[in-house]
Formats: C-alpha cells, sequence, structure tokens
C-alpha cells in the first residue's frame, strides 16, 4: 500500500521541462533592466567563469528574454560541438 | 498610506486587512520579492488588489513569526526573511486559487500542458525551481541550464573537468536539499 506521507516522486526530465517552459515565460522583463550584454552571454556559454558570469548566471534566473538568449545559445554550442 | 512600500505600481501597506502590522524588516523583504510575487501572483490569480492583500496577510504572519522566535529559544530562527515570505505568500496565493470557481473553456482544455493542469502541483513546481536555483552556487545553476537544454551528463563534466557522475550528483544534491527543506 502506498505510503500517504511519502512525497510524489518528481523525474528529471518533467522537472526540466517544466523549469524550461516557466522561466522562458514568468519574467518578461520588456524594460531589459540589468540584461548583460549578448557577447558576455556567449562568453559564459562557451568559457563559464565563476568570477566573470555569476551575476549573469544570477540573472538568468529572473529574467525570461535572457534565459531564452542563453538557452539558444547552448544549443547553437551543443549543434557546433556535435559537428 | 503612509509608509507603504512603492514597487512600481504596485504598493505593500504596513498594515494587512486585518489590522496586523508588518515589521519594517518584513516589509522590506516584501519589497524585494514584490516582482516575483505579482509575476506568479498574476499568472494565478490576475489580480493585483488580492495578490496586495495576500502579500500584506503573509508579511503579518512573518511579522508575528519573528516576534514569537524573539521570546523564544526552542524555535528554529528564519533565517533568511524574503525566502520565508515568499513561501508564506505562495501557499495563500494557493490557497485562494483553489476556492476560485474554475471555469475551463474548450479552447484552454485543448492548449493545456496534460502534466501541469492542476494549479497546486504547479505552483509546488514554480517554488521548487525558485529554491533550487537560489540555493545553487554558480557552478551548479549552469550545469542545470546546460541540462535543461539537453546537454548530456558527461558533455557537462566536460566543461566543469570532473566526471559525469560528479556532475549528476553535485545538481542532484542541491535538487533533493530544496525538496527536502519544501516538503515538495
Amino acid at each position: 500500500m502506498p505510503d500517504p506521507k511519502r512525497r510524489k516522486d518528481i523525474k528529471e526530465k518533467e522537472f526540466l521541462g517544466f523549469a524550461k517552459s516557466y522561466l522562458s515565460e514568468a519574467f518578461p522583463n520588456p524594460q531589459r533592466n540589468g540584461c548583460p550584454r549578448d557577447s558576455e552571454l556567449t562568453r559564459m556559454a562557451e568559457h563559464p567563469n565563476e568570477t566573470a558570469h555569476a551575476s549573469v548566471s544570477q540573472h538568468l534566473t529572473r529574467c525570461s528574454p535572457c534565459f531564452n538568449r542563453y538557452i539558444e545559445l547552448l544549443a547553437e554550442l551543443k549543434t557546433r560541438k556535435a559537428k | 498610506m503612509a509608509g507603504a512600500v512603492p514597487s512600481g505600481s504596485f504598493r505593500i501597506s504596513p498594515v494587512d486587512r486585518l489590522g496586523r502590522r508588518i515589521d519594517p524588516a518584513v516589509l522590506a523583504a516584501a519589497e524585494e520579492i514584490s516582482p516575483r510575487a505579482v509575476a506568479h501572483g498574476m499568472k494565478l490569480l490576475g489580480d493585483l488588489a488580492v495578490i496586495a492583500n495576500l502579500l500584506e496577510e503573509a508579511g503579518a504572519i512573518v511579522t508575528r513569526r519573528l516576534r514569537s522566535q524573539s521570546s523564544r529559544t526552542d524555535s528554529q530562527p528564519i533565517q533568511n526573511v524574503p525566502g520565508f515570505l515568499f513561501i508564506c505568500f505562495m501557499r495563500k496565493v494557493n490557497r485562494a486559487k483553489r476556492k476560485q470557481v474554475v471555469t475551463v473553456s474548450l479552447r484552454e482544455v485543448a492548449q493545456s500542458k496534460p502534466s501541469w493542469t492542476d494549479p497546486a502541483a504547479e505552483l509546488d513546481m514554480k517554488i521548487l525551481v525558485d529554491e533550487f536555483l537560489d540555493h545553487c552556487d554558480f557552478i551548479t545553476q549552469d550545469m542545470f541550464w546546460r541540462r535543461v537544454e539537453g546537454f548530456s551528463w558527461e558533455e557537462i563534466g566536460r566543461v566543469y573537468e570532473m566526471s559525469a557522475h560528479a556532475a549528476l550528483e553535485r545538481v542532484r544534491h542541491v535538487f533533493q536539499q530544496v525538496r527536502a527543506r519544501l516538503k515538495i
């Protein structure tokens, strides 16, 4: 018999899919307040560095346009590496 | 109202609708979380006035908790007031959402995502994502971004010169810690 106190299992794919759709829409930031330059996002995708990019990564958690752009850059990087 | 906290067009009163006062530290925390709180609240409830009420009520609850904490030694202290306030607010939003009469159009049914039709489950997941990201350090956060984009653990491990297993464990550790803390 299932234990009612046991937490529901969250599958990794489910969590990642939810996070992607949530972060891509929940923080519109139309004024683009505090957004890093595209070159910074590109550098972080290619050569992530804590000292240089910690605030950029933190920004992605609160800005859907930048999150979407970073995901796009990672997708391009993945495609380039696959070739 | 004097002393109200402006946040764009959103204002938080230092007294909630039941007349309970909100501590200035909690009010400052409310201001800090208000962009996130409004974004979540608008998505679920769509009414700024209701969201302001709920945030004020959450603020009053956290104020009471902080006061009782200072007079008691056995209770666990609140380390992160904005985080605690946000969770308290989200629970209030969740409760308010459940009380709403749900009317679903056929178009909404056709467009809905089958996994997250339950607003309570969706809310829990949003809190989980937010808290998870807040607790990640830079490397873990970037590993997560890459995993979201479909990188394998081997690929992620290579970026940070560690094994796939070490990369997976690093992300999993934070995730499990946050889940256990939130009891989600």
